[in-house]
């Protein structure tokens, strides 16, 4: 009994260690560091000032609301194309046909790319000087590739939400097929032989079947989306700038004082993000009791 | 009340060497309960699957008071299937599961609602309407399954094996709800199963089917008294098989010449197989019989409580023969024996 403890002491205490030392020593020290614990600048005393001039002083207020209006915009609409573009594809890909495994592959490809190439990839097809704008422009569609709408580092984050939708459905589609595939086909089709039209099947069979793990892979892609850096600096505009971007910027200041507004705009990120997941949690453990 | 004809059904599935469904030809009529029976993989369910539109012929048509089924998309055939493992929405409670169809003919609430109790009052199970299929017993979630059923007032109702996930007591229980409501209702009914007791138990009459094609279709008795062939013989426990040539209306078998009342006489070959149900083979140490009597050997007795079984030895064929225990004479291993096979209980098979 005494050795079986042990060993499970062991076995976890590697994992625990890291978690403890990440979190501890790094969030910990970033959250000191956004009260304005910063002792090599001389700064020892604790305060919210830095978390107030982020939200509210005439300085940065705007620059935060309107961003985290964007970022909310970007991650919901990505997350919610995403998840719909995948299901469609898992639910045409799941039947058996010729070149099945052809789609699958294609639609499983975005899995291991890195999103800096997805990012990449989308000016090269969807900026006013890329693939498509020079097409339109060579068969007559449009008379100048600058008349190309703006799709790729526009104000309404369009060339985001279009990256992570690209990148995204990869993720919910793996999730999905494998969701479809151990449910098989048997309650659809007792639903066909009790009534229920394709509209009808999808509303009261398919959906409800596939909604809870379709709603766990939205949290984690909306919270990856919601404080991810990479795509937003390369696809975004200066103004409105998404929030990871806007805290980056403030570590990038010469003055070390605005790394404590970087900091407190990282946790307000990572808050935001934890309300969903605990939200999440409370969600489906009161379904749990529910049941 | 609804007439099914099933009309040289072929069904082929992609890497099967023969067809799934071979060239079934069957009439069920009005009310009926009939049994798919046969062994595992051998094309029942695709059939019922056929019936229901989920699978498509290669061939064949099917009709439903005669109206083809086939043009009817599965959804307006007014057939419904009952599942072998229930599929119980589990999202949903029992009310919801039982008012399904309903809520897809967009029905008002109220109408399903008294629809429902009504249906959960028909299957006994009046007070579980706000449960979660988890919390249902396997017998209490096939009653659930039978209500979402019946509430649809399906033309057809089929049952994939519904009994076939319950213990033995509940199998009773279920036989015997199935029974009262598929004649309360008078719903024609169609039920697979790969277990010949509760085909017999239950059906008017039993499509048996091995490798897709129907062997024979006829009321449980006939399986037992007249079987089409050897295979149906032995698929419902016929052990005794005797070789015969049947020429000049005379049946001469390996045993000797055998007397035959069978109403099939006219459609016997010229070489066919005798068979008897063991409880009908008499015999006895002294007696000789007035018709259909030979001698033999015993070769085993085995003793299983109110019925003992001999093993006879006749002229180097094997026959089976089962008493009651009570009451017979002390035959034993090796005795010689007159063995009486009864005119009208034998009966002559082409193959």
């Amino acid at each position: 009994m005494g050795g079986e403890r042990l060993k499970i002491i062991l076995s976890l205490t590697p994992p625990l260690l890291i978690i403890i030392t990440l979190f501890f020593g790094g969030i910990f020290y970033g959250f000191l560091q956004s009260l304005g614990y910063q002792p090599a600048i001389g700064k020892y005393e604790l305060n919210f000032s830095a978390y107030y001039n982020v939200m509210f002083s005439e300085r940065y207020a705007k620059l935060f609301w309107s961003g985290l209006a964007l970022n909310l915009w970007v991650s919901f609409a990505s997350t919610f194309l995403a998840a719909v573009f995948a299901l469609f594809g898992a639910l045409a890909i799941r039947k058996t046909f010729i070149g099945k495994t052809l789609c699958n592959f294609i639609y499983s490809l975005n899995l291991p790319m890195p999103h800096l190439v997805v990012a990449v990839g989308m000016i090269f097809v969807f900026s006013q000087s890329g693939l498509l704008a020079r097409l339109a422009a060579q068969i007559g569609m449009i008379s100048s590739p600058g008349d190309f709408p703006v799709l790729v580092k526009d104000k309404y984050g369009f060339g985001i939400i279009l990256a992570y939708i690209w990148k995204e459905a990869a993720f919910f589609f793996i999730i999905l097929m494998s969701v479809l595939q151990s449910l098989g086909e048997n309650f659809e089709e007792l639903a066909q032989s009790l009534g229920a039209n394709r509209w009808q099947r999808f509303r009261y069979v398919i959906l409800p079947l596939v909604m809870p793990n379709l709603f766990s892979a939205s949290i984690i892609v909306f919270a990856f989306s919601f404080g991810a850096y990479e795509v937003p600096a390369l696809l975004g505009v200066i103004y409105p700038q998404m929030l990871p971007v806007m805290a980056f910027e403030f570590f990038l200041n010469p003055d070390l004082n605005a790394r404590s507004e970087g900091m407190a705009l990282s946790i307000i990120i990572a808050l935001i993000v934890m309300i969903l997941v605990v939200f999440y949690f409370w969600l489906t453990q009161a379904k749990i009791r529910k049941d | 009340m609804s007439e099914l004809k099933i009309q040289n059904l072929v069904k082929n599935f992609q890497g099967m060497d023969r067809p799934a469904v071979n060239n079934v030809n069957l009439d069920i009529n009005s009310g009926q309960l009939v049994a798919f029976l046969g062994p595992s993989g051998c094309g029942k369910t695709t059939i019922l699957k056929m019936i229901t539109g989920l699978f498509q012929p290669d061939n064949g048509n099917i009709t439903l008071d005669n109206e083809s089924l086939l043009p009817i998309p599965t959804e307006k055939r007014g057939v419904v299937m009952v599942f072998q493992n229930y599929l119980l929405f589990p999202y949903m409670n029992v009310n919801e599961n039982v008012g399904f169809a309903l809520k897809m003919k967009g029905v008002d609430k109220k109408t399903i609602d008294e629809r429902v109790k009504e249906m959960l009052d028909l299957v006994k199970l009046p007070d579980i309407g706000l449960r979660k299929p988890k919390q249902l017993s396997g017998g209490q979630q096939q009653r659930v399954a039978l209500a979402r059923a019946l509430i649809a007032s399906p033309r057809l109702l089929l049952l994939d094996e519904p009994l076939s996930n319950l213990d033995a007591h509940l199998r009773d229980e279920m036989r015997e709800l199935i029974l009262t409501i598929q004649q309360k209702l008078n719903v024609t009914t169609i039920f697979v199963t790969h277990d010949q007791e509760e085909a017999v138990l239950l059906a008017d009459k039993i499509a048996l089917i091995f490798d897709g094609e129907l062997q024979n279709y006829t009321s449980p008795k006939n399986y037992y008294e007249k079987p089409k062939n050897i295979k149906a013989a032995k698929f419902f426990g016929g052990v005794n098989f005797v070789k015969a040539d049947f020429t000049d209306n005379k049946i001469q078998s390996e045993i000797g010449f055998c007397e035959y009342e069978g109403d099939n006489i006219s459609n016997l070959n010229k070489k066919l197989f005798l068979t008897i149900r063991p409880e009908n083979i008499k015999i006895s140490k002294n007696t000789e019989f007035d018709h259909n009597s030979y001698q033999g050997e015993i070769t085993s007795v085995i003793f299983s409580g109110t019925h003992t079984r001999y093993k006879i030895n006749v002229n180097n064929v094997n026959l089976e023969c089962s008493l009651q225990s009570v009451g017979i004479d002390n035959i034993k291993e090796s005795d010689k024996v007159f063995i009486h096979l009864p005119k009208d209980k034998i009966w002559g098979m082409n193959d």
